[in-house]
């Protein structure tokens, strides 16, 4: 495996799943977090807008669990995937 | 689902869990759509009057952050662009919520969006530029939100010049530019401080307007519910002139114009910010005709007694049909609407969620 070939999975909640054609777990190559966002973005256009505030961080009521950490609250840069990692999106339980 | 056909009346209601389309040839029967968007907040949804199909649709979600969806086909599809409106990153803000749609003077949009900014597009929503000279203004660091946030809830393009515009921002007040969004001007000179003993100036961007429109017949006069009272503003005039005569109250939140006639709007007091309901749990629609030098309480139809409840700043708003139309829409879930000008009122719908605003118009223009 050379470096920067890291295999995850990432599960999206259904809320989301209109912008990945129904899909609920999709692979991906990604190095960091911010690295997996984009390649969402690019494989299903305007999933990153919905993920990612205006600053490029997670949006407040947006939970990301890498394995059994939660990383919403990190910079989605300085949050760095391993090979086999799955990452969990899902809306956090709030509103009214 | 019934068909929606050319020339019948269509009212948008945007709820606090989902939107709502109703829609009838005679304004006597009407048939319904949706709820689309479930479970998400509708600030704002409007025709497109240019062509009388296409609804753009202001969607937040909590969660997901706000987008601008349309529909062809009236809500059996519901398309996005791939990116919202966005602040920069130097800027340190991220929008949150859309609360007004508006189309511009020429084939574009406008959305106004919280917290408080203004954005445009000229590709129909795929993407959105901001308008930086407002959004970006020195004084936005004194910009203080009101109740609903810090929001900028209307946008006023001028028909005759597509450089001219005015926005209201809460609590920030109104500002208009003459250059196409490059400057901007902070418009509030006359408008009463909360002290009711003093008034604000033009030039400080303060005052706390709850929805401004312009008159159908004559776009230099502008009119506006402000937190203080309800005025009137024709261009060239030094400040805002207050317009209250025959109110119940000075307070209150939506206010919209007779589509056809001059000089005519409505405006829904609520007995004051200290108490923000109907007065009395008596609901009353107030007309004027002759541009504010005296109102008219319009109630027969309405609810006369243990009707406590707010009508938010967007939802009251005509149709475009002669007689014109008027559709009111409450926080708890009742759409009241004549079909004579106000003269007098009937349920078209109840049990909706909280009603946040409402568009009609005429499927496939006027």
């Amino acid at each position: 495996m050379v470096e920067g070939d890291v295999r995850i999975e990432v599960y999206l909640p259904r809320a989301l799943r209109e912008y990945s054609e129904g899909k609920d777990w999709i692979e991906l190559r990604a190095a960091t977090l911010a690295d997996a966002v984009t390649q969402l973005n690019a494989r299903f256009p305007g999933l990153g807008y919905r993920l990612l505030d205006d600053q490029g961080k997670m949006r407040r009521y947006v939970l990301v669990f890498v394995n059994e950490d939660s990383v919403a609250h990190l910079a989605p840069d300085a949050v760095r995937l391993r090979d086999g990692d799955v990452v969990h999106i899902l809306p956090s339980v709030a509103g009214g | 689902m019934v068909d929606v056909k050319k020339g019948e009346t269509i009212v948008l209601v945007g709820t606090r869990k989902g939107l709502f389309l109703f829609h009838s040839r005679d304004r006597k029967r009407w048939h319904t759509r949706g709820p689309y968007f479930e479970g998400e907040t509708i600030r704002h949804a409007v025709l497109d009057p240019r062509n009388g199909k296409t609804i753009y649709a202001g969607v937040t979600s909590e969660h997901w952050g706000p987008v601008v969806m349309h529909s062809k086909n009236f809500g059996g599809k519901w398309v996005h662009g791939e990116e919202g409106p966005r602040f920069s990153k130097e800027s340190g803000i991220s929008v949150t919520r859309i609360w007004q749609i508006q189309h511009g003077a020429d084939d574009d949009l406008y959305v106004g969006v919280e917290p408080a900014g203004l954005f445009h597009s000229d590709d129909r929503g795929e993407t959105w530029r901001s308008v930086d000279g407002l959004n970006y203004r020195s004084d936005r660091k004194d910009w203080q939100p009101g109740g609903g946030g810090l929001c900028l809830h209307s946008i006023l393009p001028y028909s005759g010049d597509p450089k001219r515009m005015l926005v209201a921002i809460s609590a920030s007040g109104v500002f208009g530019t003459n250059d196409g969004g490059t400057t901007w001007r902070s418009m509030n000179g006359g408008v009463r401080k909360y002290s009711e003993d003093a008034v604000f100036v033009d030039n400080v961007a303060e005052s706390c307007p709850h929805k401004l429109v312009r008159d159908t017949r004559d776009p230099s006069i502008v009119y506006m519910q402000n937190h203080t009272g309800v005025y009137r503003r024709k261009r060239g005039d030094a400040a805002w002139t207050a317009i209250e005569k025959g109110l119940s109250s000075t307070f209150g939140f939506p206010m919209a114009a007779h589509p056809h006639k001059a000089e005519t709007l409505y405006a829904v007091p609520l007995e004051g910010d200290f108490n923000r309901v109907t007065p009395g749990g008596a609901m009353a629609v107030y007309r004027t005709t002759n541009s504010g030098q005296r109102w008219a309480r319009l109630h027969r139809g309405l609810p006369q007694k243990n009707a406590w409840f707010t009508v938010l700043r967007d939802a009251m708003r005509t149709d475009d049909a002669d007689p014109a139309g008027v559709y009111v829409g409450t926080t708890t879930g009742q759409l009241y609407y004549s079909r004579n000008e106000g003269d007098s009122w009937q349920l078209l719908a109840d049990h909706l969620p909280q009603v946040q605003s409402v568009e009609a118009g005429t499927v496939g223009g006027r």
